[in-house]
């Protein structure tokens, strides 16, 4: 069976579904993608913008093993793309201090290069950082524009052929003897409804995959997970800044172009939708973001955003453990044969996401063609306009 | 706070535009943005815009409020409305894809091959430049509005960048679709969300040019 002849149909424009379309059409699938909104109007849109180095998740070596080598492949194949200036996690108080040790054995355990800097020399590279810190560890981190991460995903789609297609919503799917035949679509730029049919569907739509997949009778255990951001009118530093903590909220400052964002928090909603953002977390932030970086209280708040991450609910029995942050939903089981659904995961990992599909794809439909996005280089974002 | 929010809305195959009415509760700290989005959300799943960051950092929700070019995700509602109204409208100076949304090829199709998307700061730190790529001064720029060949301020400004780095500009931006087709009237500066300066690059990229100190290829 050849890629060539098989028409694969991606719903959700953000950078899940933008890595997968890439990962297909590379693979020489006939790739079309549909987005309800513009590209990256959904979560990835609304990302902190850190690219991580893992450091974030050292509890769960697996999973920050995992984000640092997609940390090194991002900035291989798309330099660009990334504000590649590092990142130091630093210690305020006695207690962030006491988890200094576990962090460092625990990197060390993940491959991931740190290393520990007096917390004088902190300050020099630093000046806005807590004049109180009592520790600092520099990490490989880095920061990106959001949109135009996933806009280069695209182009490079587009360079192998894929058609993308924003502002057109999957409204029904007509499902035929345990497979779905075609997608209802509502073109939102010439008002028409129209079928699409193909030969595979991939769910991309992350915090919104239950929503969706509810349109063709099918279940997927997501838990939109919100969280509140913070940016400031103004860059208050270059490496990113981060609480050296266990997770928490408020842990983290990021800076790219001219601004700094403080984030975040984390609650469990039902709907992504219309997310309303909690005053108090604002604060919260602001109060945070402040122990990390005084000057952080004398800014202005340029602006408040929300955004939901797609987290993997208790019940997601994936049948086939392709990573321990994120996965790949079978439908098979509900009674639908050429439709996976994928959920979890970060930003940073979207490529590896998109060739584990890549990879669940080609198993179903009988063709052998390895991923290579690991390897060649992404187009640029500008090129999606030509 | 009470909003009527009108929106210009165009369609595919429609011969002329129609302006919608949606009279909405909103919270005047609330972006413009929000409110959009919270409008196609509730009301009309149809209304198509561009968003992305909803921080100022991605320059896809450029956009007319009440005439003037701004990006709605940091642009509060409760300052940009006059006696309760919003009229937003699509940039000029780009072929509109459908109510809100333009498309930006026109700038983007400019880009030299090698583009430059980051400038040192310091001894191996590195940023993005400031500019957002939003297209707001394409809008705000009277030559951008009537000379389609014009390169427009942003891609001017990124290539005064460029020839302060390597000494050396393309041919297309020393040309009369480049620099010397601006009117100065710095409209891109004024209205620019991020304080890029494309006005001021131009005409200092004038002046390195007349001065022979840079190159064209």
């Amino acid at each position: 069976m050849t890629a060539v002849s098989k028409h694969v149909v991606v719903i959700g424009g953000g950078v899940t579904g933008a890595a997968t379309a890439y990962d297909l059409s590379l693979r020489g699938f006939r790739v079309t993608l549909l987005e309800r909104g513009s590209i990256g109007a959904g979560t990835s849109g609304r990302t902190h913008g850190l690219l991580h180095s893992g450091c974030r998740y050292v509890a769960d070596t697996e999973v920050a093993r995992e984000c640092y080598l997609e940390n090194q492949t991002l900035r291989r194949i798309a330099p660009f793309l990334f504000e590649k200036n590092g990142g130091l996690f630093v210690a305020i108080t006695e207690d962030d201090l006491a988890y200094k040790d576990f962090f460092l054995k625990k990197c060390g355990e993940a491959g991931i290069p740190v290393e520990e800097v007096e917390p004088a020399a902190a300050l020099k590279m630093e000046p806005n950082l807590n004049p109180k810190l009592k520790a600092a560890v520099l990490v490989p981190d880095g920061t990106f524009d959001p949109l135009k991460v996933i806009l280069s995903f695209l182009a490079s789609a587009k360079r192998c052929g894929a058609v993308v297609k924003p502002y057109n919503e999957v409204v029904g799917f007509r499902v035929e003897g345990g497979e779905v035949r075609a997608v209802r679509v509502l073109d939102k730029v010439s008002l028409r409804e129209y079928e699409l049919e193909a030969d595979f569907f991939v769910n991309a739509t992350g915090a919104w995959a239950n929503k969706v997949a509810s349109l063709a009778g099918l279940h997927v255990p997501v838990k939109p997970s919100p969280g509140v951001m913070v940016a400031l009118d103004g860059r208050i530093g270059n490496r990113v800044f981060n609480r050296l903590n266990k997770p928490g909220d408020g842990d983290i400052i990021i800076h790219q172009r001219g601004t700094s964002v403080i984030g975040t928090t984390s609650w469990i909603v039902e709907d992504p939708d219309g997310v309303s953002i909690p005053k108090e977390h604002v604060e919260l932030m602001i109060k945070r973001g402040s122990e990390i970086a005084p000057v952080v209280s004398r800014m202005r708040v340029k602006a408040v955003y929300v955004s939901s991450r797609p987290l993997v609910g208790q019940a997601a029995q994936t049948g086939r453990e392709v990573s321990r942050s994120f996965a790949i939903i079978d439908h098979s089981r509900e009674g639908v044969g050429n439709m996976l659904s994928i959920i979890g995961g970060k930003f940073v990992t979207a490529r590896l996401m998109a060739e584990k599909m890549g990879d669940a794809v080609c198993e179903r439909l009988g063709v052998s063609v390895p991923s290579r996005t690991a390897e060649l280089p992404l187009a640029p974002y500008w090129l999606y306009f030509s | 706070m009470k909003v009527r929010l009108i929106v210009r809305r165009w369609k595919q195959g429609w011969t002329r535009p129609r302006y919608d009415v949606f009279d909405v509760e909103a919270d005047p700290e609330e972006s413009v943005l929000d409110l959009i989005e919270r409008v196609s959300l509730s009301t009309d799943r149809t209304l198509v815009f561009e968003h992305a960051c909803h921080h100022g950092a991605c320059g896809a929700c450029g956009m007319l409020i009440n005439g003037v070019e701004r990006l709605a995700c940091v642009t509060k509602v409760g300052e940009a409305a006059r006696k309760g109204l919003l009229l937003v409208e699509p940039l000029r100076g780009f072929e509109v894809i459908s109510d809100l949304a333009v498309d930006k090829s026109r700038m983007f199709s400019k880009y030299p091959a090698e583009t430059q998307t980051l400038e040192p700061v310091a001894a191996s730190l590195e940023k993005l430049y400031d500019c957002v790529e939003c297209g707001v001064c394409y809008s705000a720029c009277p030559i951008a509005n009537t000379y389609g060949e014009y390169l427009g301020p942003s891609v001017l400004a990124l290539a005064y960048h460029r020839a302060l780095s390597d000494g050396v500009v393309p041919g297309s931006v020393a040309g009369s679709g480049g620099v010397w087709a601006c009117h100065a009237a710095f409209d891109c500066s004024e209205k620019c969300p991020v304080g890029f300066k494309p006005g001021e690059k131009i005409m200092k990229l004038r002046r390195l040019l007349l001065g022979g100190r840079v190159k064209v290829s």
